[in-house]
């Protein structure tokens, strides 16, 4: 009884609430991938030969626990400890970025596990490399928006960078997921329909005891014809991940977009807007040498200016004469931050974000609840179907050669009602050429005017925005505002009464 | 004796610092001066904590001016960079489709006093 089992040695380092949740996927890890454990709990020594982190050197005791409890804290608070399960109607399609799944059989649930599953899932981490100008070393508590605009890109790269339709071989299983006829049909229709078997069943305490029947996930697998394809694809699926790794070097990680976000004001530990983070993703992608043909364009006061974003994806286009041929078009994502409402959602919108969410150019929504970062990715019925980051996770070493890609994959979806969703947003799309450029145009722009509101939430627009007077004259430093601290206080409001004729 | 209103007069909305008649009689005393000039009322959103205060609530606007170029006006005013977020709420719920002139709009969404009312406001911040 010396020897110690790597799970043990797993209970004990990691988090109990943790390991609850996380036990299959880590009896996964064990099975595949012993090399990485390390690695995932940041005892290893860092390879890279950085010095913010050399002088950080070893993590005072302290810290570690006060990180673990927080990390056990936000997991109890957010629903990741004690589960619950999500329903689902067999009936009434669940629409994800663009494709509809109708829920009533097995081939279809397949369909909808690896559509769900293949997304990449960015959470809380924690132990990572402290962030430069700070003592954090966990974005856990305030980073949920960037996690949350790093998926939304995470998308976009997915769609530019792999096979179309591509999904990850190695998807889990569903997890807390309950499919549920609300209509019921006649019992011998029912009884033809099989439930399928994936879920522990409701009530278990303990996960772990529904581990036999869903042991060994890729024998479950479908021969899809796409496998191999899907399978060769990888590399770019692995290389992608590494992207978004909580190290300071990799392009779209906390660290990079912490540094972005610094020329807007805003520094590690405060909150982030879906519109600020549309723009550090837009710097992000620019600075980046990785993808030289993608481009980012952010939409302005809810308009999108088409010559703009022409201009953007073909540099030759601002000399003269512009070049004709469509090749050398970049693929663009277009980012729309918007404010669907004052306190709440304004409910006419909710039919247009669900025309929107049935797009295939559509790459999610990123917003949330009331100060609570969701990504949204889809809808059923009247609710929001999204990934949530809200997860905090030992950070995992992506400059490890086999390093794990389980925990940025999310095995259980979850919904909230449309009701709840907070008013400010941005909607992601992704075009890759020209062509696709103008069908996405035409295809937004129905999707936008379809809705029970008159007013569409934004518009495409021909021409650039300075023809529209967007650009240049500012009122300098003579801004027409009230001096702070002097809310009204003053004498200024005496004179506020007349009238500014503009 | 009815509760206790710490708010002061002057940082109240407009509505609630005028009675509805005078804002009535106000729209009616500047229609007629200006007929081609449409009376609105920009504020704050009670809530917003990124955007500054304007120093006037009242504008009259010409008809023809769109809501880009309007948004663009309110934009300099505040010396906001363009990056900035920024909102303009109609009746404190809705957008309005950026490419409407303002006399579209006012069309559509004037208050019962003869105003339109917007409200302007940027984003949230989400942090747990």
């Amino acid at each position: 009884m010396n020897s110690v089992s790597p799970s043990t040695v797993q209970y004990i380092g990691g988090v109990m609430q943790d390991e609850l949740v996380e036990s299959r996927r880590q009896q996964q890890q064990q099975q595949q991938q012993p090399m990485e454990r390390q690695g995932n709990f940041g005892l290893r020594p860092p390879q890279s030969p950085d010095p913010s982190r050399e002088a950080a050197g070893e993590p005072d005791e302290m810290d570690k626990l006060k990180a673990k409890l927080m990390s056990a804290w936000n997991n109890v608070k957010y629903g990741w400890t004690v589960k619950s399960k999500t329903s689902f109607n067999k009936m009434s399609p669940v629409i994800v970025l663009g494709q509809s799944y109708v829920l009533n059989s097995e081939d279809e649930v397949e369909r909808f596990r690896l559509a769900f599953v293949s997304r990449i899932w960015l959470t809380y981490r924690r132990e990572f490399p402290q962030l430069e100008g700070s003592t954090w070393t966990t974005d856990c508590g305030w980073g949920c928006m960037l996690r949350s605009g790093q998926m939304l890109l995470a998308q976009g790269l997915l769609v530019h960078l792999m096979p179309r339709d591509w999904a990850w071989p190695d998807a889990q299983q569903l997890t807390d997921v309950d499919l549920e006829v609300f209509r019921p049909r006649s019992p011998a229709r029912a009884g033809g329909v099989p439930i399928p078997s994936f879920g522990s069943p409701r009530g278990s305490n303990t996960p772990e005891k529904s581990l036999p029947s869903e042991q060994g996930p890729k024998t479950s697998q479908k021969k899809r014809p796409e496998c191999a394809r899907d399978r060769l694809a990888e590399p770019i699926h692995r290389k992608l991940v590494t992207w978004f790794g909580d190290q300071p070097r990799a392009s779209f990680g906390v660290h990079q977009l912490v540094e972005i976000g610094k020329s807007s004001g805003k520094k590690a530990g405060d909150w982030y807007g879906p519109s600020i983070v549309a723009h550090i993703l837009r710097k992000a992608v620019s600075k980046t040498s990785a993808l030289h043909n993608l481009a980012v364009y952010v939409a302005q006061d809810c308009t999108v200016y088409k010559e703009d974003v022409a201009r953007l994806c073909d540099p030759s286009r601002s000399q003269a004469p512009p070049d004709p041929s469509s090749q050398a078009w970049k693929s663009v994502i277009i980012l729309v931050p918007v404010r669907l409402g004052g306190e709440a959602l304004n409910p006419s919108y909710i039919e247009c974000v669900k025309n929107i969410l049935k797009l295939e150019c559509c790459i999610g929504i990123i917003g949330g609840k009331p100060k609570h970062s969701l990504y949204f990715i889809g809808f059923q019925d009247e609710q929001l179907l999204y990934l949530d980051p809200h997860y905090c996770q030992p950070v995992v070493d992506v400059t490890q050669v086999n390093f794990s890609l389980e925990s940025f994959h999310c095995s259980s979806p979850k919904k909230m009602p449309f009701t709840r969703m907070d008013p400010s947003c941005t909607i992601g799309f992704y075009a890759k050429n020209k062509k696709d450029f103008e069908s996405l145009c035409s295809a937004v722009h129905v999707a936008l005017s379809s809705s029970e509101e008159k007013y569409p939430i934004f518009t495409f627009v021909e021409g650039q925005g300075q023809d529209y007077g967007l650009e240049g004259h500012s009122s300098g430093p003579a801004a027409h505002i009230l001096p702070p601290g002097n809310l009204g206080r003053s004498n200024n409001r005496r004179n506020s009464d007349e009238f500014v004729f503009l | 004796m009815p509760p206790f209103d710490r708010t002061p007069l002057q940082n109240k909305p407009f509505k609630q610092r005028k009675s509805f008649a005078t804002r009535r009689q106000e729209v009616a005393g500047i229609r007629s001066k200006f007929p081609n000039k449409i009376p609105v009322i920009i504020e704050r959103y009670e809530r917003e904590k990124f955007l500054p205060p304007l120093d006037k609530t009242k504008f009259l606007v010409p008809h023809e001016l769109t809501m880009t170029q309007f948004v663009t006006i309110i934009r300099n005013r505040m010396a906001l960079l363009p990056t900035q977020a920024f909102y303009l709420l109609i009746s404190d719920s809705g957008l309005s489709s950026m490419s409407l002139t303002m006399a579209q709009v006012y069309k559509e969404q004037q208050d019962e006093d003869g105003f339109l009312y917007m409200t302007y406001a940027s984003q949230e911040m989400f942090g747990h």
